[in-house]
């Protein structure tokens, strides 16, 4: 993709995210607001994970710990304390700093899975402190606060809030993404390359490395300071090991290796839960089930499977690719189709209403609803349909995948000097 | 006395049951490098696939079909899951292995809901097995800890005493050299994989039974087992039994101790300016229980991360 | 900085290693004098990579102290022995993989001028750091290859960018473990002559089993044999020593 174009994406998307919302309702702005906090975390997180290869299992720490800043910075403004509303996040990014300092220096002692190890056990220690810590992080039922006016933006509804995070969202991006320019945002791919090496080169990897965890800790702070400022309150759960696994699922199903993969995982995720956790009780269930299939199909992530596609484009002969990707779409979509099918129909038939209707009738399996179609446990018909989609969509799948196996062949007896310039 | 006494014997056996599950996780490092982080998922799975069991096969039934059939799926997972991801790293690997805790968790919760089930002890292993100070004892926690020292026995056997466990250490050692020698690699990693799945399986179809069977006891357990195989030294049997016991006792007496840092300092005259300073100081031990074991794991990773017994970092 | 001059680049007194009870290297006494190339052979196992470890701060010394420049650098880490004007190469090709060939080598040059925490300029405006990069390109002959990943280099491309990288952080003491292993002989031809260019009014250490390579560019030789210096000499002279013929070369024909 040129320069040019990638501008275009990215200020059509801006003002797509600046123009639009005044016209969405309160639940979508907030599930917009929600995905702009999330991305900020995917993308401070991935500055770590991603281009220092350093794989974080703690970030929760840094996110509440932005958090409970923020509400400290809101009791004081409450309390007459001249801050203007708009520049709360800037506690959460210098408590984040601080907290990344210590918890950085510390990590990044050990590499591999001792770093996780570190990582997670710091968060632990938070989680399981911070309940009894009644000052600071006000005990088991944390701690709230109120926004105050400011300017006359009374940050009363969830729009104003909004652009408050949009507005950080759109700065702290902009300083990752300058980040990766300077010298030192290239040493961070070079340490994940080879740690050794430049160690070897005059660079103390040691101090390189806290020095990248506190970026990464700080920007952290000001998604979880975002947080706080829209939902007014935080407890010890922000320290709980579900906030520092999202941030990682977001991250590598979206793509580590991208700058803005994490935006699309973070992004892709936050607005399937929203449209999702009304329909179903099983959302985290394929939420899983994404995650484990990206991470076998798609290494690098659904951002990183894109982008290889999109630097290819010009390259692909897509005549040759429309039948077998075609094929490949509505083989998934089958099997998709199969799974989400048989696990509803699981969640229906082990659920507690259904329980209470089998009391009803003891004698025999009662219907269920499922899609606005009712379907009987006992009848072929309501397993012979997941049945076929399943196999189905697999065997459309092997033979899209032979077809493409073919055309690989072909190409790579056609043009074997153009691929391998292009790399 | 009475006290001590209880919570030793308790913590013992806490102890041994945390051993059962860290074993196959520590054995899983040491050979494979994967700290697979779905290991507590197959504790939880035993309890439940024990639980679905025994009301058609009875309690002793489900007990000893859950584990087996927690390890053919631990099985199928290295064979057909973890094998797949293998060449992109061990981080990635360990990513999967989180991913599959995800999955296991939330399947159990969509066939046995949010809540716990009610898996008990059969009526005939509900008595106590000796009375102390005026406490009935009961049988069934003497039983945990006996499945787990069998567990422990024939464990060790089959690593010091037979062809399987020479194998099996070689390939720990020094895989492509076993491998080399002719050994078939790729089985022994699959088996052992296995393996460590239907213990912890097994420990979870024995303590779920005694302990709530719910869908956060993975998660729950997940973080300490993690603390033992860290303490003890991540890939050491033994440092994992002796970090078991260890955090198996801490926990017991633990939660009965009102001692604070505030108490350490007026010790030496100091109690009243800890006492003003509050926050930290004035924590209980009780209170802070659930904290310790990961302060240990931490200064433990910071200082000798090998741990307890480990020989490598 | 310390005032004293002294004609040698690299001082090693006493120096002794041992991992456990197995004793590597035992009683080392090396000078590599300011502006010769010095060349360390000796069989397999006598410990050459061992003393390149030692020397450039991987591994700890048990005993003895090596000098750089009259300055004391053992016991300092790795990035400080460099950064005090010391450079080594890698026997197994050791460069950033997944990086362009250009960046591999302004890594080292950023180093060399201090930007190594600069966060606040853009890198692409540091016109006088990628002029740098660019000539030290040209001096190891990748400059078509610049925006490839170095990964994808062919293994003597690799090699060369080893040297690259090496010299890129500006050091005047240069250590170079095995550069020409696993080349053919044209490779190795251009590869000694690379070696000579670039390390023009420089000091060099190198470990090198092809006695060709060390006769047309060493100026000293030493011998290293189980641990010890066995002797260090002119090429001509080393391979009249009958000492050296018996422990070393006459062990090689045999």
């Amino acid at each position: 993709m040129s320069a040019t174009s990638k501008f275009l994406i990215i200020g059509l998307a801006l003002l797509v995210s600046i123009a639009l919302p005044p016209f969405l309702s309160a639940g979508w702005q907030n599930a917009l607001n929600t995905m702009l906090i999330a991305s900020l975390f995917a993308l401070s997180f991935n500055l770590l994970a991603g281009q220092a290869g350093l794989l974080s299992f703690g970030h929760a720490a840094y996110f509440g710990v932005g958090a409970f800043a923020a509400l400290h910075l809101m009791l004081a403004v409450e309390d007459g304390l001249p801050v203007p509303t708009p520049l709360l996040p800037l506690a959460g990014a210098l408590a984040g700093l601080v907290a990344g300092v210590v918890s950085g220096w510390f990590s990044t002692m050990r590499s591999g899975v001792y770093f996780a190890l570190v990582t997670l056990a710091i968060a632990e220690l938070f989680h399981s402190l911070t309940p009894h810590l009644q000052g600071l992080f006000g005990g088991e039922s944390g701690i709230s606060s109120m926004r105050m006016p400011w300017m006359g933006i009374r940050f009363a509804t969830i729009l104003e809030v909004y652009y408050l995070t949009l507005g950080w969202f759109v700065i702290c991006a902009v300083l990752l993404w300058a980040y990766t320019r300077t010298p030192f945002g290239r040493l961070t791919l070079a340490l994940r390359d080879n740690e050794q090496r430049v160690r070897f080169m005059g660079y103390d990897a040691h101090v390189s490395k806290t020095l990248i965890f506190t970026v990464s800790a700080m920007f952290s702070g000001v998604a979880g300071a975002l947080q706080a400022v829209t939902n007014e309150t935080a407890n010890y759960d922000l320290f709980s090991a579900g906030v520092s696994s999202q941030v990682v699922l977001f991250t590598y199903v979206g793509g580590a290796t991208l700058f803005f993969g994490p935006v699309f995982g973070a992004v892709a995720f936050t607005v399937f839960a929203f449209l999702m956790s009304d329909l179903t009780r099983s959302w985290l269930f394929y939420q899983g089930l994404i995650f484990v299939l990206v991470m076998l199909y798609a290494p690098h992530g659904i951002g990183g499977a894109l982008a290889m596609q999109l630097r290819q484009w010009r390259e692909l002969d897509w005549r040759r690719l429309v039948k077998p990707y075609a094929t490949a779409t509505v083989g998934g979509l089958m099997i998709a189709a199969g799974v989400v099918f048989l696990t509803e129909t699981v969640s229906i038939l082990f659920g507690l209403d259904y329980e209470h209707a089998r009391t009803l009738t003891p004698d025999y399996l009662p219907d269920f609803t499922l899609m606005g179609q009712v379907w009987s446990p006992v009848a072929v018909s309501t397993w012979v349909l997941p049945a076929v989609l399943l196999i189905g969509g697999i065997a459309l799948l092997q033979v899209a995948r032979r077809w493409l196996d073919h055309s690989d062949d072909a190409m790579a007896a056609s043009d074997t000097e153009t691929s391998k310039g292009s790399v | 006395m009475e006290f001590f006494f209880i919570s030793t014997l308790n913590g013992v056996i806490y102890g041994l049951l945390l051993f059962m599950v860290s074993a196959g996780l520590s054995l899983i490092f040491g050979m494979m490098g994967v700290l697979n982080f779905a290991h507590a998922s197959f504790y939880m799975l035993g309890a439940y696939l024990a639980y679905a069991l025994s009301s058609v096969f009875g309690f002793w039934g489900g007990i000893l079909l859950a584990p087996i059939l927690v390890g053919l799926l631990g099985m199928v997972i290295e064979r057909g899951l973890l094998r797949k991801v293998h060449a992109h790293g061990h981080a990635h690997e360990l990513l999967l292995t989180f991913g599959l805790a995800m999955i296991i968790a939330e399947t159990i919760k969509l066939f046995f809901g949010d809540f716990p089930v009610n898996y008990q002890i059969p009526t005939e292993l509900r008595f106590s097995a000796f009375t102390v100070y005026g406490t009935n004892y009961p049988f069934y926690r003497l039983f945990i800890g006996f499945v787990a020292v069998m567990m422990f026995i024939g464990l060790w056997l089959l690593l010091s005493r037979t062809r399987i466990g020479i194998v099996v250490r070689a390939a720990e050692r020094l895989p492509a050299m076993a491998e080399a020698l002719g050994h078939n690699i790729p089985v022994v990693f699959m088996g052992v994989f296995g393996a460590g799945a239907a213990l912890a399986g097994l420990a979870g179809a024995v303590a779920g039974a005694f302990y709530p069977t719910n869908p956060n006891m993975a998660a729950e357990l997940g973080v300490i087992v993690f603390v033992v195989v860290v303490v003890g030294g991540l890939g050491s049997l033994k440092g994992s039994l002796v970090a078991s016991l260890l955090i198996g006792l801490f926990s017991s007496f633990a939660v009965g101790l009102d001692w604070s840092l505030a108490q350490l300092f007026g010790l030496f005259g100091l109690g009243e300016w800890a006492q003003s300073v509050g926050g930290l100081m004035t924590l209980e031990l009780s209170s802070v229980s659930g904290t310790i074991p990961f302060a240990l794991m931490l200064i433990v990773l910071l200082v000798r991360p090998a741990g307890l017994m480990g020989e490598r970092n | 900085m310390t005032a004293i001059e002294t004609l040698n680049a690299l001082k090693l007194t006493g120096v002794d290693k041992s991992f456990g009870s197995l004793s590597v290297i035992k009683g080392v006494e090396l000078s590599v004098r300011k502006g010769h190339r010095h060349a360390v052979i000796g069989p397999n196992g006598a410990g050459k990579s061992t003393l390149f470890n030692l020397i450039s701060g991987m591994f700890p010394l048990t005993a003895g102290e090596i000098e750089l420049n009259g300055q004391r650098i053992s016991g300092l880490a790795p990035h400080k022995i460099n950064r005090a004007g010391l450079s080594r190469s890698f026997q197994i090709t050791n460069i950033f993989h997944k990086m362009s060939v250009f960046e591999n080598l302004r890594i080292g040059v950023l180093a060399k001028h201090g930007s190594r925490f600069d966060l606040l300029r853009p890198i692409s405006r540091m016109r006088s750091i990628n002029e740098e990069t660019g000539r030290i390109l040209d001096l190891v002959g990748l400059s078509v290859r610049s925006g490839h990943l170095a990964g994808d280099l062919s293994y003597s491309e690799q090699r060369a960018l080893e040297i690259g990288m090496t010299l890129s952080t500006g050091a005047e003491v240069i250590l170079l473990d095995e550069p020409t292993a696993g080349m053919s002989r044209e490779e190795t031809a251009q590869a000694v002559e690379l070696i000579r260019k670039v390390t023009e009014g420089k000091t060099l250490l190198m470990v090198e089993h092809d006695m060709s390579v060390v006769f047309s560019l060493c100026d000293r030789v030493s011998v290293l044999v189980y641990g010890s210096i066995l002797a260090t000499d002119t090429p001509a002279e080393i391979s009249k020593n009958s000492a050296v013929q018996q422990a070393y070369l006459g062990e090689d024909a045999a």
